[in-house]
């Protein structure tokens, strides 16, 4: 899962971006409404968070330019800004949340999940077949064993598991599970998968992960 | 009572005064005429009885004749059933003790009032059998000029004193109704007239903190009430001015606060979520130790404008030496700008006392000069100089550094304004400095001015009072 935060202060923007690292999310930071806008515009996320009063262009203009450009990411705002009409002012801009400063992180990392469900999901367990993953533990059970797996691993077949029965390309899994610093080599995928499917297999479930020849991998229910 | 009311009110009354004496005038002037007529009447009857009885003028040795005269003439004319006609002229003879010498036969029983000791011919009001009757009593003369009786004539007034009456009562039941009409018009336009007070009234009344954005309507024609409220208006213009500012105020602090608590907080719950090693321990420690540093720096200052804004301050003025404060100051900042290789030069060093509170002075002086060292170009020279201006005394401070585009000149004496909006800016101030110094310069009657220019720098200039000596 990959996050853009667009916060100009460099001490809020530098905890959310390591912890949220540890939490296995791939993290970019923006410092201005615009740099923030573009990233937003070229790169592909599963959520974004905006602080407000940010220079050049504001968190409420760079949420709007958002929408208008037809996207629906799940954006959360979070700023001191604190009174009423802020709130629903920042909600009706097109955010999905809204975080007053200061705020616990722990509330922060739930709330996020809470965006990242799908409509279908009644809580933030993830499950394809009899494989179930917990995001808030980081643990990955097949029926009742568990499967140890590194934060990377864990990441990818998190984002597989989420689309499942969908084909998820080999760029759309770089721009999801890896953040902006890493060059866009893609066999990197087939080496994790390679791990993943090792492990997987390890734990009796052999070919959970099918490879699409020529495009990507997927993950179906059945 | 209303303002309408009173308007009402006084007007009623003045008008009902005037009304009341103009009454009284035309009543006083239409009887005058009445009387006058009646006297004319009386006057004929007079000539007419002299030319009858041949007598000349009021010649007493006529009298007799007139005795004779008096009878003969008049019985013709009475009709004997009516004991008193009283519509005819009465006639009657006194001597001079008023007793009665001959009367004419209408009179009846009846005698005329007589008025002793009057030497000219008068003419008054009096009655006979209850019926009013206008009276004219003439003395007349013997040869030696002497009073030796009285001619009284009267003739009636029933029609004239009808008349009068009506009009006395046309007036008196005319007169109420026309105050209270006017009571009630003058009422109805006044409330019509100050229509546009309640409207004014309504509007702030309606006025509460979240809604000072409302405004009176201006009335069409450009009166009073158009000037009052025009000027209710521009006072809501400044009060909203005021308020936005405030607000403005509180979130900008509440951000600046909020923003290193959040820093802290985060990093440290983000660090205690897991082992980590002693290093990172204390990396994220001193982190936190500088954000808190710098909250409590915001804190201070906060508490200093708010100090200073509460005009609660007692400035202790004194003779204060520009210079060794200039001294001073810069002897304090001289570690910063040391850092920067900054060398602050003073000029015209005369001995220029000033009258300042010095822990004030103190404050302003090296908030201008830390300014100074802060967006001057390293390696550069900060300039003072102090001058004379007819007897105020000047001090400018004027840095090479990046100077201040034109547009935000006027604004950065406003708390939390930063001419650089990104706080993430490596100059860390918060924005209050410069309102301090105003504040501060404010409070002692200093004058702040700044000019800046990209190229060379910014200036700032004080200038102090002149000293009372």
């Amino acid at each position: 899962m990959r996050l853009l935060i667009i916060e100009d202060e460099p001490g809020i923007a530098g905890f959310l971006k390591d912890g949220l690292e540890e939490e296995y999310f791939a993290v970019d930071v923006a410092y201005d409404g615009k740099s923030g806008l573009d990233h937003a515009m070229t790169n592909e996320y599963d959520l974004i968070i905006i602080d407000w009063m940010i220079p050049v262009l504001s968190g409420i203009e760079v949420c709007r330019q958002i929408r208008k450009s037809g996207s629906v990411v799940p954006i959360m705002f979070l700023t001191a800004k604190d009174t009423l009409e802020d709130v629903v002012f920042g909600l009706e801009a097109g955010a999905n949340d809204y975080i007053k400063k200061p705020f616990a992180f722990e509330e922060l990392l739930a709330r996020i999940r809470v965006q990242l469900r799908s409509k279908n999901q009644g809580d933030d367990s993830l499950r394809a077949g009899n494989l179930n993953i917990n995001p808030g533990t980081h643990q990955v059970f097949y029926d009742s064993l568990e499967i140890t797996l590194t934060p990377k691993e864990f990441a990818l077949l998190e984002y597989l598991v989420r689309n499942k029965d969908k084909v998820c390309t080999r760029s759309r899994i770089i721009e999801h599970v890896w953040d902006i610093h890493f060059d866009s080599d893609t066999s990197v995928i087939d080496v994790y998968i390679t791990f993943l499917r090792r492990k997987l297999e390890h734990a009796g479930c052999g070919n959970l992960i099918q490879t699409i020849r020529g495009v990507g991998y997927i993950i179906r229910e059945s | 009572m209303s303002l309408r009311n009173r308007i009402a009110f006084y007007y009623t009354i003045t008008t009902a005064f005037l009304i009341a004496l103009v009454f009284a005038i035309l009543y006083f002037m239409v009887e005058s005429i009445v009387y006058k007529q009646f006297d004319e009447e009386i006057n004929n009857e007079v000539t007419e009885l002299f030319t009858d009885a041949h007598a000349t003028s009021h010649d007493f040795t006529s009298f007799s004749r007139f005795k004779t005269f008096i009878d003969d003439n008049i019985e013709v004319k009475i009709d004997p059933k009516e004991a008193v006609k009283v519509d005819t002229e009465f006639i009657q003879l006194v001597n001079i003790e008023g007793e009665v010498i001959n009367k004419s036969i209408n009179l009846a029983r009846n005698v005329l009032i007589f008025k002793p000791g009057e030497t000219t011919m008068i003419y008054f009001n009096s009655t006979i059998n209850n019926s009013a009757i206008r009276q004219g009593q003439l003395p007349l003369f013997n040869r030696d000029g002497i009073i030796k009786g009285y001619l009284i004539i009267a003739v009636p007034m029933k029609k004239a004193i009808i008349v009068l009456n009506d009009l006395e009562n046309v007036f008196r039941f005319s007169f109420p109704a026309i105050i209270l009409t006017l009571f009630v018009l003058t009422r109805l336009i006044a409330g019509k007239s100050i229509r546009p007070i309640e409207k004014v009234i309504a509007t702030a009344e309606k006025m509460t903190q979240p809604n000072i954005h409302q405004r009176i309507g201006l009335p069409f024609h450009h009166d009073e009430l158009y000037r009052l409220s025009a000027t209710i208006n521009a006072l809501l213009d400044r009060m909203e001015d005021a308020f936005q500012r405030e607000k403005q105020f509180t979130a900008d602090a509440s951000h600046e606060l909020k923003t290193p608590l959040s820093v802290v907080k985060g990093t440290l719950e983000v660090l205690v979520r897991k082992p980590r090693e002693r290093e990172q321990y204390e990396n994220k420690i001193q982190f936190c130790l500088m954000e808190l540093n710098r909250m409590a720096q915001l804190i201070d200052q906060l508490l200093m404008l708010a100090r200073y804004e509460s005009n609660k301050m007692n400035p202790h003025i004194q003779e204060v030496s520009l210079p060794i404060a200039l001294e001073a100051a810069t002897a304090r900042l001289h570690p910063i700008a040391f850092e920067k290789k900054i060398e602050f030069k003073i000029t015209g060093t005369e001995k220029a006392s000033v009258t300042a509170d010095l822990a004030m002075l103190d404050i302003i002086l090296e908030n201008i000069l830390s300014n100074a060292i802060k967006y001057s170009h390293e390696a550069s020279v900060v300039t003072i100089t102090i001058e004379r201006q007819e007897r105020n005394i000047l001090c400018s401070i004027a840095d090479q550094g990046i100077g201040i585009p034109e547009e935000k000149l006027h604004a950065v004496f406003e708390r939390f304004y930063r001419v650089d909006e990104s706080r993430s800016s490596g100059t860390g101030g918060f924005g209050l400095g410069l309102s301090i110094v105003k504040r501060l310069a404010d409070i002692q009657q200093i004058k702040v001015g700044v000019k800046s220019n990209k190229t060379i720098g910014t200036t700032f200039t004080l200038t102090f009072p002149s000293t009372a000596s």
